[in-house]
């Protein structure tokens, strides 16, 4: 898997992610699929997205929540307008959207809330006009945090929905 | 009261006045005894003596199982273990001076002896009250690598003996520990003993739970990718996996029957679910916009404590499994999840995340009354889950920094680290597994 996004300064997106889903677009066995799955409109016009990204428009940044919540801040909102756009101009056939929460709470509470999360994300992009086959939600709950602190900075960064090319 | 001015005669005034107490307490009758020693100090006093043998080997047996059987007591925290004291035998007769029990505040006096027999040991156990009268006489024996389990054996029926309930003696703590570097399925005994590693999908597993005979583990892992569910028949080694669209996660079994809740999101919605242990699908038993998530089941399985989100924050509810109706249990604070329910039917445990960020453990009467707070001021404690016999509470805690297991009485006194382990532990679940 790939990482998509690195760049956005409140984006917690970016090669130090904990999923160990794969060290960012670049290098390694996943780079392949990139330039395989990236479409032909614009490589690289992206803002600015990481080394080796291939992918055409805004990347696709984090969305962010509340504690306990998997409401759509406006913040969030935009966020996804955005990554919207990111699907109109890349003809990736599937991106895994996981949940994630920060670690309060309990471990297997928190796995339903960040279904809940991906799944409030995926819903938004589908209601834009996104292909509901091309999006699978999976919730991680707490168990990868991107910012391994104790406190609300880290905690925010950690309450996400983020996004992953197979 | 021959005996009790030998005793004066050896240990200071005060210390005899100490025990004044207990004798003008002491009735007639051994029961009554018990009881009233139960009420005054909430322990029952035993006066353990060193087992006899003769002979190195078995010396060195005996060494071995006075240190499980004392161990073993100590843990259950039900007792309040003394050495004899110095007149327990007569030295002319080496006859049981019952006597010097009685005046040091005890109320049983347990020995044994251990030999050979056929090139195994044997440890025969005697256990008696103040007034002389014996209350058990039995031989347990077997190879000699089974000497913990023949000593724990000892234990188990002494309390049962003395309390009239089932023990933690041989049951079993289920968790997950991230000591590899993945998060893995862990089991060691009652007292932290014996650990053995489980799973190794190098993935994440979690939420272990056993079923009720002990034949059947379920649990959830990623080994997929994503959060499945799987059933695994402990005696056959085979595994069944749930797998379906969303979430399968935090199964909780039907005590006595080969069924079990789980919550998946196959409609959209986080719901419980009851499942056959084929993984097959009985039922949806909940039916609420929001999170449904962490069944447990009464004794009797007619009713079934869960959490829900329906009213907004995460709180514990309980539903007629029959009638389906639910109704909200926990009512004080805003965040209240992982209920356990006893094994005596009365109680439920659970979690609440405080407005000082503290999580702790809760006990709560089934019906709502009875609310008790057993852990505070020790950062985060979680995860509860009751020994079989209902004795004890087995949960984790962030006291010491990282999350380890630590166990309790059932009222909440006398917490204590479980393990010495390495890494993280957590969703510890207290079972009988056969």
């Amino acid at each position: 898997m790939i990482i998509l996004a690195g760049c956005s300064s409140k984006s917690a997106v970016s090669t130090g992610d904990a999923s160990g889903a794969g060290s960012g677009a670049g290098s390694g066995t996943g780079a392949g699929v990139v330039v395989e799955d990236g479409s032909g409109a614009g490589k690289g016009a992206g803002s600015g997205s990481g080394a080796g990204n291939t992918f055409a428009g805004p990347v696709l940044g984090d969305v962010f929540y509340d504690f306990d919540s998997s409401a759509l801040s406006p913040e969030a909102q935009d966020q996804l307008k955005q990554n919207a756009v990111w699907f109109q101009r890349n003809s990736v056939p599937a991106v895994i959207v996981e949940g994630h929460c920060d670690e309060r709470g309990t471990d297997e509470y928190n796995i339903a809330l960040g279904e809940r999360r991906a799944v409030a994300a995926k819903e938004y992009l589908v209601n834009l006009g996104v292909g509901n086959g091309r999006i699978t939600a999976v919730s991680f709950g707490e168990e990868r945090p991107f910012d391994p602190g104790h406190n609300e900075e880290a905690w925010a960064k950690n309450r996400r929905a983020h996004f992953l090319t197979k | 009261m021959k005996f009790r001015k030998i005793l004066v005669a050896g240990i200071s005034v005060l210390l005899w006045f100490q025990m004044l107490v207990p004798t003008i307490l002491r009735a007639e009758d051994a029961v009554d005894t018990i009881d009233i020693r139960k009420q005054v100090s909430g322990r029952i006093s035993i006066v353990l003596d060193n087992s006899m043998a003769k002979g190195g080997r078995e010396s060195e047996w005996a060494k071995s199982l006075d240190a499980t059987i004392k161990g073993g007591l100590d843990f259950t925290g039900l007792f309040n273990l003394m050495a004899p004291p110095l007149n327990i035998r007569n030295p002319q007769d080496g006859a049981i001076n019952f006597g010097a029990i009685g005046s040091v505040g005890s109320d049983i006096y347990v020995t044994g002896s251990v030999s050979k027999k056929r090139g195994d040991p044997s440890l025969e156990m005697f256990v008696y009250d103040v007034t002389g009268k014996q209350l058990l006489n039995k031989i347990y024996s077997g190879p000699e690598k089974q000497l913990r389990p023949i000593g724990l054996q000892f234990c188990a029926d002494l309390v049962e003996l003395l309390t009239g309930k089932k023990s933690v003696f041989g049951s079993k703590v289920v968790f997950v520990s991230n000591r590899t570097g993945a998060k893995e399925i862990f089991m060691c005994d009652f007292d932290g003993q014996n650990i053995e590693q489980f799973s190794s999908t190098r993935s994440i597993s979690l939420t272990p739970a056993v079923s009720s005979d002990g034949r059947y583990l379920a649990w959830t892992d990623y080994t997929s990718g994503r959060p499945d569910l799987y059933i695994k028949n402990l005696a056959t080694r085979t595994t069944v996996a749930v797998r379906k669209t969303g979430v399968c996660i935090d199964p909780g079994w039907v005590p006595g029957r080969d069924e079990l809740a789980t919550t998946l999101s196959i409609d959209g919605d986080q719901e419980i679910y009851l499942l056959r242990v084929d993984g097959s699908v009985s039922r949806r038993l909940t039916k609420s916009r929001g999170i449904d998530v962490s069944p447990t089941f009464s004794p009797d399985g007619s009713r079934m404590a869960f959490v829900s989100t329906r009213e907004g924050r995460p709180q514990i509810f309980i539903q007629d499994m029959n009638s389906g109706v639910a109704r909200r249990l926990t009512f004080n604070g805003t965040y209240n999840t992982q209920p356990a329910w006893a094994p005596s039917g009365d109680k439920i445990l659970y979690s609440s995340l405080q407005k000082n960020g503290e999580i702790n453990i809760f006990t709560i009467n089934a019906d709502g009354s009875g609310l008790m707070q057993l852990t505070s001021g020790t950062r985060d404690n979680e995860y509860p889950s009751w020994s079989p016999d209902g004795s004890m509470i087995v949960f984790t805690s962030t006291r010491q920094g990282r999350r380890k297991m630590f166990v309790m009485n059932a009222d909440g006194t006398n917490q204590r680290a479980l393990v010495q382990m390495d890494g993280e532990q957590q969703q510890p679940s207290w079972s009988i597994i056969r």
